[in-house]
């Protein structure tokens, strides 16, 4: 069988942000409006690029596992509350109140999957009771009042495109090398695929799992920090007002799956987050309403969906057109 | 098979008990806090009947092993446009209709895409919510007054009775049970939520069984709208935006396994339901701080579920 | 694990034994508060003066709803209450108030609107209900005029160039829309010759045309211009980015908003030369900002304004309702404090959040206490709002 090139793969790779990026910018032309116009787009682009990478790698590590979460918006909400406090407190440069947000990050994941390999509930449940227990927390930490580091130019000064690439990279970098090339990474690839034989062979579950949750948390704190150095502000949030921040995801998720045929899954899903930025920075330079918004992506959403589950029948019905043709 | 012994049969009645459990705490607490119990449970029927309704159907689609998250925004875009039928012809049952029709339409739409392109469902109710949401707030812009739409209070008076709300759940209840427990539709779900595989080579139509499923569901979803608009006539965009949560909580408190199977069972929605409701009550008694308050009624939640679990644990992670 | 679950039943049996014995102590009045922001600065001010002065001086205890956004949730609530056998309820929550009315005299316990008031309709129908204290709070014109007023202050100083930050404009909330209104309405009267925002001019017709689109439209309005409008709020990375492009705009001079400036705007004009004005309250994060120079005016609710519908409130419980003449409830407007300056922020954030002598203490609300206290005269109390009245009773 003939190995497919490097080159082809690659081009396979870009083709979905690339033809986002033609339409977006074919619909700029017409609107007579330039997609990247100044430096406040590129940061918008990258700071997405990071913010979907981030949140879609923290979701899918345990949902390729079957663990729902529905935490991912209340740890990085805590974990920002936190080390934002901490940063007014003791006067935290951003790196070190990064640092302390991702550490926060992981210690909250690890007690979620702490209670969920203690109580075996069901994760999916578990975390609805995690996400409820996290709000709280922020809010009687706070009194309810979130974090305002408005006037603290370090902090805010910290979104900053090269700053924003940086993370983002070393998230992918970090993320590749743990499980696609040590034994945690070969562990939970085996878990992922069967779970009882694996389990049988002597992988520890419960080790793998909970290394799973904390390294999603990890990931979600560096998504909490970019958003409160963003606005200067980390506002609170109740009754499941902070799970929203999840289905940003999906999307991303399933194009990564797509694109992963051809590159390794982590830089697909990356690339499926570039692909989600450049449509939310359409969304900002058209000025498109809310409502429009949220219709438009969630048809994407399902288009891309129909088009992945039903490929096979789409591309043979496509190839017999063109064997009638010629 | 030989008979279960009755360490076998707790687990199935553990919901119960915790509801038992959560009933007695009720009236402990209202004694120390000196509260009107009386009243409250009244409130508590009020307040639980349409996520028992929803649930209640919702209890179909969780059997086959899926997951709807769009519960609450079909219930709000189903409310939206009873409502304003109403106003448009001052009749209650077109509005009741509309309602009902609306969710099916819904539901159909919702079940004809997971199950035509081969969609997972609950992805497929994640885009749903986005796009129903929306559709509220085009809804409101659409109907010109203000952030809300609004029926009349005194011409839906009339409905809004305990007797009214509780003859509506059980009819939809008996309905369910039967559809359920005593036709092979109930058992068919049964068994796909256990075991796809087995159940699809033994020739269960796994789709045709997804959308009974969302159609029952809607049903209920409809019934919910309704009793929306008689409680509360004044509709905004958030209408009913809780109950998708409600309603997993719901079950999961009523003791129905969320992965679906053999062990799903029709009254878990009513317990389930019925148990927050109480739980609520009993949380506004101890009048705890916004956070601590959700900080423990976290902690309740899992404690529940944990003794609710009972046996079912297995040696393997559950997924 | 047996042995585990019976030690977590008889945790949860504990809990809620030991959350009950505070209630064994002395029994105070119940109050419910109906509450539509449970972590907006604003909504935690309130709070905090009710909780840690009001309840302290008086003999009372606040029972808080859970953050309320439908009018069913607004009924479940006042339905806790009446559980808690609370006898009275204060509401700052307004998706149907007519329905809460109605609710609580049914139940027989006092109702009463905080920091906002019933339409004038609404009035009529309601105003002779036994069970209705009444309303104190920034009526829709008050509203009107603060947006005004914000506009006016920049135009005034020659400023040319706006951009407005509408928040629950899109979802068509009154208040958001009437301050929106305000600005427009301002720089259409200052504008000079033909100036006009999508071709009108009376503040009926913008209000109406706002109410229609959910939106606001930019360009010229006369001499001035509406250079950037954003609304909402999506907090998604698409939103973020608009906000960042009107704070970015070539030329904009001022930024308006109807509310949450410096939340959502605040770290985009850090540095730059584009003055944030907002309504929102006086919070030690809000003088921080003052002082950087990040938020220039700030026009808000002081967390004490609800003193005096407490009182009012209390007086009806203890059977010595404050009526007019006819037997009619409360209906009273109360304006915002405005702060252009560091220094005067300050001030007013120093009485503001005091909790030992806050600007409407025990001393001066225990004065409307006594029976027989007319309703011309608590009018006239609450029509002196200013910082400096307030400070004037005070003496």
């Amino acid at each position: 069988m003939k190995k497919p090139s490097l080159f082809r793969n690659l081009l396979l790779s870009l083709l979905i942000p690339c033809a986002v990026l033609l339409v977006l910018e074919i619909i700029a032309l017409a609107k007579g409006v330039r997609l990247f116009v100044n430096a406040d787009s590129w940061k918008l682009f990258f700071r997405a690029v990071a913010n979907v990478t981030l949140t879609t790698f923290a979701l899918s590590i345990n949902l390729d596992s079957g663990r729902f979460d529905f935490s991912l918006g209340s740890v990085s909400m805590l974990s920002a509350t936190i080390a934002g406090t901490l940063s007014q407190q003791w006067q935290l440069g951003p790196w070190l109140t990064l640092a302390a947000a991702v550490c926060i990050a992981a210690g909250l994941g690890l007690i979620h999957g702490g209670v969920y390999v203690l109580t075996r509930i069901p994760p999916i449940i578990v975390s609805l009771g995690m996400a409820l227990f996290y709000e709280g927390c922020a809010f009687a930490f706070t009194g309810g009042k979130g974090v305002s580091l408005v006037t603290r130019t370090d902090i805010i000064g910290f979104s900053q495109i090269g700053n924003y690439i940086l993370v983002t990279a070393a998230a992918v970098a970090l993320i590749v090398l743990l499980f696609d090339y040590t034994r945690f990474g070969a562990n939970y690839r085996a878990l992922v695929s069967g779970q009882k034989i694996a389990v049988e062979t002597g992988i520890r579950e419960v080790g793998n799992a909970l290394g799973c949750y904390a390294v999603s948390g990890a990931l979600m704190g560096v998504v909490g920090f970019i958003g409160m150095a963003n606005t200067g502000s980390q506002q609170m949030a109740l009754n499941f007002g902070s799970i929203g921040i999840m289905f940003t995801a999906f999307l991303p998720m399933f194009i990564g799956g797509w694109i992963g045929r051809y590159i390794n899954r982590r830089i697909g899903i990356m690339l499926g987050a570039v692909s989600m930025a450049l449509i939310s920075l359409a969304y900002a330079r058209f000025d498109t309403a809310s409502s429009v918004q949220s219709i438009v992506s969630a048809l994407l959403l399902v288009l891309f969906l129909i088009y992945l589950n039903n490929e096979f029948a789409i591309l043979s019905r496509f190839r017999r057109k063109q064997e009638v043709k010629s | 098979m030989g008979k279960q012994t009755w360490k076998e049969r707790i687990p199935a009645f553990a919901s119960v008990l915790g509801l038992l459990v959560l009933i007695a705490a009720y009236y402990i607490v209202g004694a120390v806090r000196d509260a009107n119990v009386a009243y409250g449970l009244k409130a508590i029927v009020n307040q639980s009947v349409v996520v028992a309704l929803v649930a209640t159907g919702a209890v179909f689609i969780y059997t086959l092993g899926s997951f709807d998250i769009s519960l609450g925004a079909a219930t709000g875009v189903s409310a939206l446009l009873g409502a304003m039928a109403y106003n448009a012809t001052g009749s209650l049952v077109i509005m009741f209709l509309v309602c009902v029709g609306v969710a099916v339409v819904l539901g159909f739409i919702n079940s004809s895409l997971a199950s035509v392109f081969n969609l997972p469902i609950f992805v497929t109710t994640v885009a749903m919510m986005s796009v129903l949401s929306a559709f509220m707030l085009i809804l409101i812009g659409w109907n010109g007054a203000g952030d809300t739409v609004k029926v009349k209070a005194r011409d839906v008076r009339p409905l809004d009775n305990i007797p009214f709300k509780v003859f509506i759940l059980v009819s939809y209840i008996a309905l369910c049970w039967f559809i359920f427990t005593l036709l092979p539709t109930g058992r068919e779900a049964k068994f796909i939520g256990g075991s796809p595989v087995c159940a699809r080579l033994s020739g269960i139509n796994e789709k045709k069984l997804g959308i009974i499923a969302s159609l029952i569901s809607a049903v209920g979803i409809g019934l919910g709208a309704f009793l929306t608009i008689i409680y509360a006539p004044t509709l905004t965009k958030d209408t009913a935006s809780s109950i998708g949560m409600d309603v997993i909580i719901a079950i999961v408190f009523g003791g129905m396994p969320v992965s679906g199977g053999p062990r799903s069972r029709i009254l878990s929605a009513v317990v389930g339901a019925f148990s927050m409701g109480f739980m609520t009550q009993i949380m506004s008694m101890l009048n705890l701080g916004s956070g601590y308050g959700q900080m423990i009624k976290a902690a309740i939640f899992l404690l529940v579920v944990f003794i609710a679990l009972g046996s079912q644990r297995g040696k393997l992670l559950t997924r | 694990m047996k042995n585990m679950k019976r030690i977590l039943s008889l945790a949860l049996c504990l809990m809620l034994a030991l959350a009950c014995i505070p209630a064994l102590a002395d029994a105070p009045v119940k109050i419910g508060v109906l509450v539509a922001d449970a972590t907006g600065a604003e909504a935690l001010a309130f709070r905090a003066y009710y909780e840690h002065y009001i309840a302290k001086a008086y003999n009372v205890e606040f029972i808080y709803s859970e953050e309320l956004n439908t009018a069913d949730g607004e009924k479940n609530a006042i339905d806790n209450f009446i559980v808690n056998n609370c006898k009275a309820i204060i509401s700052f929550s307004s998706v149907d108030r007519p329905a809460q009315i109605e609710q609580c005299d049914a139940a027989g316990i006092y109702y009463a609107v905080a920091t906002g008031t019933l339409t004038a309709e609404e009035y009529e129908e309601f105003k002779d209900y036994e069970y209705y204290v009444g309303a104190i709070g920034p009526s829709l014109d008050t509203e009107f005029r603060v947006g005004y007023d914000m506009a006016a202050y920049y135009i005034d100083q020659g400023m040319t160039k706006f951009g407005i930050f509408g928040g629950a404009v899109p979802y068509r909330t009154d208040m958001h829309i009437y301050r929106a209104a305000g600005m427009l309405c301002a720089m259409i009267d200052k504008g000079g010759e033909g100036a006009a925002y999508q071709g009108v001019t009376d503040p009926g017709a913008v209000i109406g045309m706002i109410y229609g689109t959910g939106s606001i439209e930019t360009g010229k309005i006369g001499s001035l211009e509406l250079m950037a409008y954003v609304g909402g709020y999506d907090f998604d990375d698409a939103w973020f980015g608009k906000l960042a492009q009107m704070a970015g705009t070539e030329g904009i001079e001022a930024i308006l908003t109807v509310g949450s400036g410096v939340d959502v705007l605040g770290s985009f004009v850090s540095g730059s030369n584009v003055k944030l004005a907002t309504v929102d309250s006086f919070t030690a994060a809000m003088g921080e900002a003052m002082n950087s120079g990040i938020i220039d005016y700030v026009a808000g609710k002081f967390a004490t304004s609800i003193g005096p519908i407490f009182v009012a409130t209390l007086n009806a419980v203890n059977g010595q309702p404050i009526r007019d003449n006819d037997g009619n409830a409360l209906a009273l407007d109360q304006g915002y404090w405005v702060a252009t300056d560091a220094e005067q922020f300050a001030q007013y954030y120093a009485v503001d959040s005091s909790s030992e002598d806050p600007a409407y203490s025990k001393a001066i609300l225990d004065t409307y206490v006594p029976a027989g206290v007319s309703y011309d005269d608590f009018a006239a109390f609450i029509a002196q709002y200013s910082f400096d009245e307030i400070a004037a009773l005070k003496k």
